[in-house]
């Protein structure tokens, strides 16, 4: 299992859309199981509104992990993604 | 603004059919989906939502723990909505009612109902509805709506956000009850999509569309709600309500924040503007005989410049450490815009040109200055302070009150203060002519420019920017 740590800089925090491109972006990544944790909070970043019921606002520091499949190539795509979000 | 109509009471159409099983419901409520998130992202994150791993996992446990299908349904949708109303973050808790809306689909799918096409509603009704769910939206046809009247709901919520897009007024929490078809009721909608249509109508005319804020928080929704920038963000709440004064360094990441907020858009940012009718513990004030012809504004932070330079520090440092993350953000100037309170003199912004000088020698790479135009003496004095100045902005509410010598609190001469009257509109054509004689842009900020009675003069005099008083958002 691969980790890394990655902050939210969207202004107003983590809304449906973004969360929704995250969420198929984290399908498409084959044999994957991709999982963000925020405080002491974790969930499957594959369901949307598992993300969005983590209510993270802009600022916040997120731990993402991913575990089987291409780990470092899929935490790459995800922390980058999380880093572009900016509504 | 306050519409009156003919009631019409909101009923979902329900045409029954055979019972369906879960699977069919699912398969049933996705592809009505599919068809509607072609044409709405609303429903387009409904459907990311319907085959969400949490909520088939919510209704298979309920389904496993013995309860019946149209249980199971309720169960999760209450886990899952409980859970959304938890959040501190008023557009998150607005996201129970797209939960609701789909397990409400559900039920009904189960239960045999089709969904229909549009309600047919007579012209300029008003819509009276105990609760409208975004998937109620597709049925309505606002064009046809006078207003809309609800008992339940949040201002965020899709309906609102809909109906205010379409220039159609909402009131939620409205009392209904009693009400019945063909009543007149009246919708008291203050937001009412004005400030939207203004915005519109603005940069239609290709003015710039500015947000009025008093905090972080106000930038951040202004801008997520489309606008191009902050017209005025009020310091104020730096300095009140608190035991010592604030730091450079608090001032400093207050700004930082707000700049890369505003991720390059101007952030004007209005220097300390307190008087003698605040209270200060770490300051004390005299009490002067008339607040609002003393020490306020300018001439206060002047006299206190022990207050004031952590401000000016605060924000060349933030400036600066905004420039070396984002260098492109400042290659046609800077998107920190410093404006003045209560200028009435040029000398008074060359003793802050000259403080900010004293502070760094090369400020104006950090940041534009300009000043608020809101005493009678900027306005008929405005080529001399356009010439110093990189910017106006008219604070109208000040200016109405100084140039009708009318108390803006003062009911008796209520009468008398008014932003449409002749004299002071002759005071916006003069700061609007200097401006522009000295190729500076002006804006306005104040109450008349979120006022849909004044859209029309304010682009026909020829301000570069409006900035509003708060802007709803659109999805």
């Amino acid at each position: 299992m691969k980790s890394a740590e990655v902050t939210l800089s969207a202004p107003t925090g983590l809304h449906a859309r973004p969360a929704g491109e995250l969420v198929k972006l984290v399908k498409g990544l084959e044999g994957s199981k991709v999982t963000v944790t925020c405080g002491e909070r974790s969930v499957n970043a594959a369901s949307m509104l598992s993300l969005l019921s983590l209510g993270i606002k802009s600022g916040t520091a997120l731990v993402v992990s991913v575990d089987g499949g291409e780990e470092a190539a899929a935490l790459e795509a995800v922390v980058k993604f999380i880093e572009s979000i900016k509504e | 603004m306050i519409v009156s109509g003919p009631a019409f009471i909101w009923r979902r159409s329900a045409s029954q059919s055979a019972v369906r099983s879960f699977d069919e419901a699912f398969a049933l409520v996705r592809s009505d989906l599919s068809l509607q998130a072609e044409s709405n992202p609303v429903f387009a994150a409904h459907l990311e939502m319907l085959d969400d791993p949490m909520l088939r996992d919510a209704v298979q446990e309920g389904l496993q723990s013995g309860l019946s299908p149209s249980d199971a349904l309720d169960a999760a949708r209450d886990g899952i909505v409980a859970m959304f109303e938890g959040i501190d973050d008023e557009y998150l808790r607005a996201r129970a009612d797209d939960v609701r809306d789909i397990f409400g689909r559900l039920r009904a799918a189960m239960a045999g109902e089709s969904s229909g096409g549009q309600v047919q509603m007579p012209g300029g009704c008003i819509l009276v509805a105990e609760e409208l769910l975004p998937s109620d939206t597709a049925l309505i046809d606002f064009k046809a709506l006078g207003g809309i009247l609800c008992h339940k709901g949040s201002s965020t919520s899709h309906v609102c956000i809909i109906a205010r897009a379409k220039g159609v007024p909402i009131q939620v929490g409205a009392d209904i009850s009693g009400i019945k078809d063909g009543d007149t009721v009246q919708v008291d909608d203050p937001l009412s999509g004005s400030l939207q249509s203004i915005a519109s109508r603005a940069r239609a005319s290709g003015l710039k569309v500015y947000v009025n804020a008093a905090n972080l928080d106000e930038i951040r929704s202004g801008l997520a709600a489309g606008a191009e920038g902050v017209g005025i963000f009020r310091t104020e709440f730096l300095f009140l309500n608190r035991s010592s004064m604030p730091s450079r360094e608090e001032h400093a990441a207050i700004y930082r924040e707000a700049l890369l907020a505003c991720a390059g858009s101007p952030l004007t940012l209005r220097t300390m503007d307190i008087g003698g009718d605040k209270d200060l513990p770490y300051l004390p004030l005299t009490a002067e005989d008339n607040p609002f012809l003393g020490l306020r504004g300018i001439r206060f932070s002047m006299l206190h410049q022990d207050v004031f330079i952590p401000q000016l520090q605060g924000a060349l440092d933030a400036a600066g450490s905004v420039r070396e993350l984002h260098p492109e953000w400042f290659e046609e100037g800077s998107p920190l815009h410093l404006i003045i309170p209560m200028v009435s003199k040029a000398e008074e912004i060359l003793q802050v040109r000259a403080l900010l000088s004293s502070l760094d020698p090369d400020y104006g790479r950090l940041l534009e200055l300009g000043i608020m135009i809101e005493t009678p003496a900027a306005v008929l004095d405005a080529p001399a302070l356009a010439a110093e100045s990189d910017f106006f902005s008219v604070g109208t509410n000040d200016l109405t009150q100084y140039i009708m010598a009318a108390d803006r609190g003062n009911a008796s001469v209520g009468y008398l203060y008014d932003s449409f009257a002749p004299p002071v509109r002759r005071a916006l054509e003069l700061t609007v002519r200097a401006a522009h004689d000295a190729t500076i842009p002006v804006g306005i900020c104040g109450e008349m420019a979120s006022d849909p009675r004044a859209t029309g003069i304010l682009i026909d005099l020829g301000f570069d920017s409006l900035s509003l008083s708060r802007l709803e958002p659109i999805q």
